[in-house]
């Protein structure tokens, strides 16, 4: 392993915000999606990464940022920031805005990560999990008095979930947006990808093409494209390598994040579905994403009500030649149950080695 | 017309939209259609970089279209994902970009604007 590269592991905020004012509440409400750019930027500036392109529809504004994605809902906002950002200090200046100018407050609160592969990178205080739900605690306002902070732990000492989740209701439900019950949210980090697979993400020395047109190809040639085809893709390709994209269908988001470099390579997939959707559906888009990366290790994080999403993910990977190494569920304030499962390759040295 | 080069020209209302595609059709200009919306925070993003660049190409018209005014005409042009622009050279799609991408959206007017003065 190299002694220092990228560290592709994201850190991701979720926060979900309630107002008195119709206007910004619901599927037809604008809410956060009324802030100005200056203020996402001031949020941006904070946490060190700039936007490289975005799109939106009916139901959410996307953007790609030069470390990973941000996503605006109408009373959700999703961050996500690999290398060394400093993600957690988007706190402040997002619940001042969103207050200020728009008149909502926060209702829910859940950040998450995996392991670190370049822990000793990493500025305070994400050095470790105590600092940050420290940091976590004194960010958030006391109405989000439920609080919960856990460490997943998987057999592979390399993999464990980060949780904290913080709520002004005591309860696991998702509450103010009855229609979010049913969804489910998959975040797969995945480790070791295969090296054929893993050089498609790398520029072609003079392509002359600009980061939009050679994401763009990228998402054709290795069939990112294909994983949901209703999705509109907005994808950005770094120089000399590197890949980001978010998909929009509907009132859904899904995001790819790739960090090709042999040592350290890492790809994350991130989408959510309803419990509702067609069994299969996750079982095709789980094959695709297989398909893409062929990552000898890959963690897949589900966060949902119900528990049947979980089996349905196992049930998708191991007739891929996935072996199920470890599973951990616990259950947070306002997110539900959390299932934390990991798996290996059957035919990687990691499986031959450890098993 | 003078008093709207080097600007984005706004196009509130129907007959607005058509006096511009009418009057870019008669240009020979490339005309950029910025598809975009009042909620649509990319396109917030994108907008003042928009504005440079019409002040430094007064040879390309740049119209801006907001979905909700002019509902139908987003709906003619299959405009689903905000924003979006369309490059239009005498009254023929020539070439669309989908989202606020600033190279992507300065390389294609370059394309365009090029192959418009090797064919002059």
């Amino acid at each position: 392993m190299a002694v220092s590269g990228f560290e592709g592991f994201e850190k991701r905020l979720e926060l979900h915000f309630f107002g008195d004012d119709p206007k910004n509440m619901g599927t037809l409400g604008l809410g956060l999606r009324l802030l100005d750019f200056d203020s996402i930027q001031e949020v941006l500036d904070e946490v060190q990464c700039t936007v490289v392109s975005a799109v939106a529809n009916h139901y959410f504004d996307a953007y790609v940022l030069s470390e990973s994605s941000l996503f605006v809902y109408p009373t959700k906002i999703i961050i996500k920031t690999c290398g060394t950002t400093q993600l957690l200090k988007s706190i402040p200046p997002l619940l001042r805005h969103a207050s200020l100018d728009l008149g909502l407050t926060l209702s829910s609160c859940r950040y998450t990560r995996g392991n670190f592969i370049f822990p000793r990178a990493q500025p305070f205080p994400y050095t470790n999990f105590q600092n940050e739900v420290v940091y976590l605690e004194e960010s958030l306002p006391a109405a989000l008095c439920y609080r919960k902070a856990s460490v997943m732990p998987s057999k592979t000492p390399s993999h464990a979930w980060h949780v904290f989740s913080a709520s002004t209701q005591n309860t696991t439900c998702r509450f103010g947006d009855s229609d979010e019950d049913d969804f489910y949210t998959l975040e797969i980090c995945m480790t070791e990808l295969d090296r054929d697979l893993a050089r498609n993400f790398f520029r072609r020395p003079g392509d002359d093409k600009n980061g939009d047109s050679a994401g763009k190809e990228m998402t054709e040639l290795t069939g990112i494209s294909q994983i949901n085809p209703r999705a509109l893709i907005c994808d950005f390709a770094f120089d000399p390598c590197g890949y980001s994209m978010n998909g929009i269908d509907g009132d859904r988001h899904s995001t790819i994040h790739v960090t090709p470099e042999d040592g350290y390579s890492y790809a994350s997939f991130e989408c959510v579905g309803s419990v509702y959707d067609d069994r299969e559906d996750v079982v095709r888009m789980l094959k695709k994403v297989v398909q893409v990366f062929r990552p000898a290790t890959m963690s897949v994080s589900t966060t949902c009500e119900s528990h049947e999403v979980w089996t349905r993910v196992a049930g998708a990977l191991e007739p891929l030649g996935f072996k199920c190494r470890s599973c951990a569920a616990d259950e947070f304030p306002a997110a539900g149950t959390v299932v934390y499962q990991t798996f290996v390759d059957r035919r990687s040295n990691n499986y031959n080695n450890k098993s | 017309m003078a008093a709207e080069e080097g600007q984005v020209v706004s196009c509130h209302t129907l007959d607005a939209w058509n006096e511009q595609l009418q009057k870019g059709n008669d240009s020979k200009k490339l005309m950029v259609i910025d598809f975009t919306a009042s909620w649509c925070g990319p396109c917030r993003f994108i907008a003042p970089f928009l504005a440079e660049l019409a002040k430094k190409l007064p040879n390309v018209i740049f119209v801006k279209v907001d979905v909700d005014e002019l509902k139908s005409v987003a709906q003619d042009w299959a405009v689903e994902a905000m924003p979006t622009f369309m490059f239009l050279k005498e009254g023929k799609i020539v070439d669309k970009v989908v989202g606020a991408k600033k190279d992507e959206l300065q390389q294609t007017i370059a394309k365009h604007v090029a192959a418009a003065s090797a064919s002059a």
